[in-house]
């Protein structure tokens, strides 16, 4: 049993090590260097030869040791063991989808017939794919920050008082779960869809195994986002792609930063939902939430939230019980 | 330079000396017989000739017949199939003159098999469907949804060939303390314990000798006794094709006829595997093997038994595609109101061809992890049959329960899920009647089960 169970737990230990070399996780070694190229080169052609030197925040030592750091690293390694056995490991996805592909037939959608080519569909695919996805995940951020209950959990994230590659993790695992599930909808809704109007011809266009999207998003510096070098893409630019310093002012402790900037990849949510600010090189931002969370450890970060959301559910229901009894006192004669 | 060419030369005449076909000579040491090869699995194609036949005799219902090749081992059994026809003559026409003395349900897998109703044992099932046959018309169960001689064939291919040789010569019978390579198998035979171990493995394949130099589609002619390759049949030209080597049987034919269909390679992959961990053998000289020998040949049995098991988990992807199209052809005869009866025959046959190997998989002991349950949860026990039934159960007599399983046309989802979890379970590869317009692919390509909790 000890035996079975240890065997378990190196296991996933080694799988989550070995996002270090995966190119599907942003945290990869590749993506941690080739974020450094790219700022490097821009830092260089914007500030000349001293240029570089905005870069010493990403290696600095004071800021990967700081306890805030340890916490992202020990969200990231306790996470992943909680979720091993909270999420289904396989074959969900492929539920949904089925059932999802057999009811859209049943109530009609038949294929297009267009006789587009298996290269043309793929482009269309992963186009519509990467919006959807994108989106969902703007609303998804939305949601975490405007919905009290929701944001009990979603304040680990904001709880970092130092921002490095592996914030990302600074996750609490109920927020996890509404990560899969929002994974979940959309994979299951586009590709079921895509199936039935386009059979045997739907695939997403990848390189080296990745989506080009998601390669290219993390080739030129997704790390940088959570880290404390600021990039600014420069104002035209970032009216359509989120820049890191914009994401850094979504983690800003500054009022007027509150619930900015909550997109991905693409800025244009953020306009239409009228939460877009711009970044630039020179701001410079100070990051948590101000409240004891920020310096507690992994189970303080677990248990906190949990205790925040008890409190917004007991004071939803208090308040519920007010209004019900003032309008029952209204009514009576 | 002149090492060079020495290497050159040498790599030339190793190549050379590579076997192209599944014969070797005599490497046990101290042998003083007059056989030349070293080569024996007459047990295993006894085997298939027994399966081959009882395939036959099913189809007619009579239980005596049945059990004459399915339990007996008695003398002077004749061959029902492969026999002789114009054009494609074979050797033998007695299983005696194969070997004699051979069953198929004493090799059959004695483990639990979960996926039929009261969990019965490999041989168990085998002697059940086998009693359940004999009751019926020509087979044909319409009342419960079964083909017998489906049922039957198929599984018996898997408990008693694939477990044989995946859970038994290719696993156990592959450690050094078993049959040692440097002493006969028995007394007086002309070839070594490892040997004979392998051969009995490839012989349950069931794949010609001369396997490696023929097309898949040539060896699905030659298990169809097609007289157009007659020729590449008799390897030896002696104007018969010999069941002993030149025959194609069960998986070694599904093998093919999948690649054939599909462009894929299983057949000459599982080919090349044993010819050569067979010549690893003989290249031994009859020594016992070493560690590192036993670690190779171990990779070449984990090469064949993956393949294998892809080809059953192909065949059952394929049947589960014929039924869904079966389900299609109801529903449209139906609203016609036509008669169904045809259609529901070629239902409830490729029900039994995707049980069948369905069962086949679980009936070698090998840890089919989530598949196993999902697997026997959506096919369930019975195709689900008019009225909406299907069979859940089995009496306190034996006889099959049904009860409702909602709408019979639902029946279709359950098909795209199987052909999914055959797909993602086994990284199947030909994927022929694919009814989930390539969703596996797509899954494939989400990665679907990524764990780590990521903020943007």
């Amino acid at each position: 049993m000890l035996e079975s169970y240890l065997t378990w737990l190196m296991e996933e230990l080694a799988t989550a090590g070995s996002s270090l070399l995966d190119l599907r996780k942003r945290v990869s070694l590749w993506y941690l260097l080739s974020a450094v190229g790219f700022a490097f080169v821009v830092f260089y052609w914007r500030y000349g030869k001293h240029g570089w030197q905005r870069l010493l925040p990403y290696v600095s030592p004071k800021v990967w040791l700081s306890r805030s750091s340890r916490t992202d690293v020990g969200l990231w390694l306790c996470n992943r063991l909680l979720l091993a056995l909270l999420i289904p490991k396989t074959l969900t996805h492929a539920l949904w989808i089925s059932g999802l592909y057999y009811y859209w037939q049943k109530q009609g959608l038949t294929p297009l017939g267009l006789g587009w080519s298996t290269t043309w569909v793929m482009v269309l695919f992963t186009f519509c794919y990467v919006i959807a996805d994108d989106f969902s995940r703007f609303f998804t951020h939305w949601c975490l920050h405007k919905v009290p209950m929701l944001w009990a959990f979603h304040q680990v994230h904001h709880s970092a008082l130092v921002l490095t590659p592996f914030t990302v993790f600074r996750t609490h695992p109920v927020e996890g779960v509404l990560f899969f599930m929002r994974s979940l909808c959309v994979q299951s809704v586009m590709v079921s869809v895509f199936l039935v109007l386009f059979p045997n011809q739907v695939s997403l266009w990848q390189i080296y195994g990745v989506l080009v999207t998601t390669f290219l998003f993390n080739v030129l510096g997704a790390n940088l986002r959570h880290s404390m070098v600021v990039l600014s893409y420069g104002p035209r630019i970032e009216k359509w792609l989120i820049s890191p310093a914009q994401h850094q002012i979504h983690h800003s402790t500054d009022v007027a930063h509150y619930d900015r900037n909550f997109g991905v990849l693409l800025a244009i949510w953020d306009r239409l939902f009228k939460t877009w600010l711009p970044g630039n090189d020179q701001q410079t931002l100070k990051f948590g939430t101000g409240r004891a969370i920020d310096r507690t450890g992994v189970i303080g970060h677990w248990w906190i939230p949990m205790m925040d959301c008890a409190d917004v559910i007991r004071h939803g229901v208090a308040k519920r019980c007010r209004n019900l009894k003032k309008r029952l006192t209204i009514r009576e004669p | 330079m002149k090492k060079t060419l020495l290497s050159l030369l040498v790599a030339c005449s190793t190549s050379a000396m590579a076997a192209q076909s599944y014969e070797f000579g005599v490497t046990l040491q101290g042998y003083d017989g007059s056989a030349t090869s070293s080569v024996s699995y007459g047990g295993q194609i006894a085997r298939h000739a027994l399966h081959n036949s009882l395939k036959k005799v099913a189809g007619k219902g009579d239980q005596a017949q049945m059990n004459t090749y399915l339990s007996s081992t008695e003398a002077g059994r004749v061959i029902l199939d492969p026999v002789s026809k114009d054009g494609f003559p074979v050797k033998q026409s007695k299983i005696d003159e194969l070997s004699s003395g051979k069953d198929l349900l004493s090799s059959a897998y004695d483990g639990v098999i979960t996926g039929w109703p009261g969990n019965p044992t490999g041989q168990e099932l085998l002697e059940q469907l086998v009693d359940a046959a004999a009751k019926t018309k020509a087979g044909y169960d319409p009342v419960n949804g079964y083909d017998y001689v489906q049922l039957i064939s198929k599984f018996a291919m898997g408990a008693v060939f694939y477990n044989k040789a995946v859970n038994h010569y290719l696993e156990e019978k592959l450690e050094a303390d078993q049959h040692p390579n440097n002493e006969a198998y028995k007394p007086g035979t002309a070839y070594t314990g490892k040997e004979h171990v392998w051969d009995e493995a490839f012989g349950y394949f069931g794949a010609p000798a001369n396997g490696l130099s023929l097309s898949a589609k040539e060896v699905v002619q030659i298990t169809k006794q097609n007289p157009e390759v007659f020729a590449k049949a008799d390897a030896n030209g002696d104007g018969v094709v010999d069941l002993k080597s030149e025959m194609a049987f069960a998986h070694a034919y599904y093998a093919a006829s999948v690649d054939a269909s599909a462009g894929t390679n299983y057949f000459h992959t599982i080919m090349q595997a044993f010819v050569d961990g067979r010549q690893l053998i003989s290249d031994a000289k009859g020594k016992a093997l070493t560690d590192a020998q036993r670690t190779e040949l171990k990779e070449y049995a984990a090469v064949i038994a993956t393949a294998w098991q892809q080809v059953i988990a192909e065949a059952a992807f394929k049947y589960a595609g014929s039924v869904y199209a079966d389900l299609e052809k109801i529903a449209v005869i139906e609203e016609a109101h036509g008669d169904v009866s045809k259609a529901y025959r070629n239902y409830v046959k490729h029900w039994g061809e995707l049980k069948g190997f369905a069962l086949a998989l679980e009936a070698a002991g090998r840890d089919l992890g989530n598949a196993q349950a999902g697997l026997d949860r959506l096919i369930g026990f019975s195709p689900v049959l008019f009225g909406d039934a299907q069979v859940v159960a089995l009496d306190g007599k034996g006889g099959f329960v049904q009860a409702n399983a909602g709408p019979m046309q639902e029946y279709k989802l359950n098909m795209i899920k199987v052909q999914n979890l055959l797909a993602q379970s086994f990284a199947l590869e030909a994927k022929l009647n694919d009814k989930t317009a390539g969703m596996s692919d797509v899954l494939e390509q989400l990665n679907a089960a990524a764990q780590s909790a990521e903020n943007d």
